[in-house]
């Protein structure tokens, strides 16, 4: 597990192998612990918002001691988008998840770099962004791993307010960019984190979500 | 939570090398710092702490004394001398962040509603200004003049404003810090470099604003300032 320090000192150690100036999204644990709502993470998960930037990062995490990891063995065969995944140390101890704007069945879209608000800047080069809480819970939900439902279970109980209405238009914003799955997995993902976890989420965001999916499979049967 | 305390105390008197038991204190005693957190996350004095925990004093020292171990506490002086606790979990996150600089050398006081954060380095009073300018806040801008009082690397003031496109900005800006306070002189290199054409269109600083009072500095920089001479209240006006 990486704790806030060592989180700090890595993206540090990477900033300064960094050849140009690249700005990243942080999503994930790494963006809950950057909220303080987490004290340890398993991976650091970042967005870029073009290959490029991703290859700059890569490059400069290799030089570090990095080595590639079969993505595969944590995300499964069936989940698209897949990151490139990066580890370090005994037991990959230390992994960098780097996505490129494709989160599993989620875009990162324009509106979720502009919520995110929070800025934190590595040495010269490494600008990183953190994804705000209401994204987090989308991007939580594309990943859907073992921990996912816990940590949105802190995310819903430790923010001081979730505006339900930004997450169910983001959900309908990226079925309009592509990801049809979008909606579906939200109000799967909500309920599930409802009826196992009981977690307090209004029924009428449920109910709201499941009359989209409804409505988005009528108009695929027209 | 006193409670809590008695029961550390007699596992870790009768099971103190037991490895499992250790893990178990570490993750109660994380778990009750959170708690505390929680409660008194906001800006306190010690006798709010003392009312929200229902302590007397010498609890309520130690309860922030245990929050500030976690680095959850920035301490503060207030004018009447009396300490001011800064109780939030982002604390713990390090850094220095533009506001912190902006604060150290400015009347205006600012409180952070998001964070921009530097590791790694110092950041210089340019960026604090140019992050200012960025930032289109009326109160950070009106702050963020003070800069201007210690600003001398003028190079890479010229590079920053180069870069992030707010020429204009930074010098009427500039000729607005001359007007209320004593500032160091902008090198002439500089100042020439960034000078809009005479017969370039106004831009704005932030947009809708502009000023009723500094129509001149306006007029050169070509730039609607959004500002006035009531903001500056907290500084001596020349």
């Amino acid at each position: 597990m990486i704790n806030v320090n060592e989180q700090q000192d890595l993206l540090l150690g990477v900033a300064k192998k960094l050849k140009k100036e690249i700005v990243v999204y942080a999503i994930g644990g790494t963006a809950m612990m950057f909220h303080g709502l987490k004290d340890t993470t398993k991976d650091i998960d970042l967005v870029f918002n073009n290959e490029e930037d991703r290859e700059s990062f890569e490059e400069a995490a290799k030089s570090l001691g990095y080595r590639e990891f079969d993505s595969v063995i944590v995300y499964g065969a069936k989940k698209e988008n897949r990151p490139v995944m990066l580890a370090r140390g005994k037991g990959e101890a230390e992994r960098f998840d780097l996505f490129n704007y494709n989160v599993i069945s989620f875009f990162f879209s324009e509106n979720m770099k502009k919520r995110a608000e929070n800025t934190f800047e590595f040495g010269q080069n490494l600008i990183l962004k953190i994804a705000d809480v209401h994204d987090l819970i989308l991007m939580k939900c594309a990943t859907d791993r073992q921990k996912d439902a816990e940590d949105v279970q802190t995310i819903i109980n430790e923010s001081q307010k979730i505006d339900w209405n930004i997450i169910i238009e983001e959900s309908k914003h990226q079925v309009t960019l592509g990801k049809t799955r979008a909606t579906w997995d939200l109000c799967d993902f909500l309920d599930r984190l409802k009826e196992e976890l009981n977690v307090n989420i209004p029924p009428e965001v449920i109910n709201e979500l499941i009359n989209l999916v409804q409505k988005q499979a009528e108009e695929k049967k027209e | 939570m006193l409670k809590n305390r008695k029961v550390y105390i007699i596992v870790l008197l009768d099971l103190t090398y037991n490895h499992n038991i250790y893990k178990l204190i570490i993750v109660t005693l994380i778990m009750e710092t959170k708690l505390l957190l929680k409660k008194l996350e906001g800006i306190h004095t010690i006798e709010a702490v003392m009312d929200i925990l229902n302590v007397d004093k010498n609890k309520a020292i130690y309860y922030i004394y245990r929050l500030r171990k976690w680095g959850y506490v920035k301490t503060k002086v207030s004018s009447d001398k009396k300490r001011v606790y800064y109780i939030y979990r982002k604390n713990r996150l390090g850094g220095k962040s533009y506001y912190e600089v902006i604060n150290l050398y400015s009347p205006i006081k600012l409180a952070e509603s998001s964070f921009y954060k530097v590791y790694g380095r110092e950041p210089t009073l340019e960026e604090a200004l140019i992050y200012a300018i960025k930032s289109k806040k009326v109160r950070v801008l009106t702050a963020a003049l003070s800069l201007f009082k210690h600003i001398d690397n003028w190079t890479l003031l010229g590079e920053l404003t180069r870069k992030n496109h707010v020429e204009r900005s930074v010098g009427a800006l500039y000729d607005l810090s001359r007007k209320i306070m004593k500032t160091r002189r902008m090198t002439k290199k500089l100042r020439d470099s960034i000078l809009p054409e005479k017969n370039a269109k106004f831009a704005e600083m932030i947009e809708g604003f502009k000023s009723k009072d500094f129509k001149e500095i306006e007029e050169t920089w070509k730039i609607r300032i959004p500002l006035n001479k009531a903001d500056f209240e907290d500084y001596i006006i020349k």
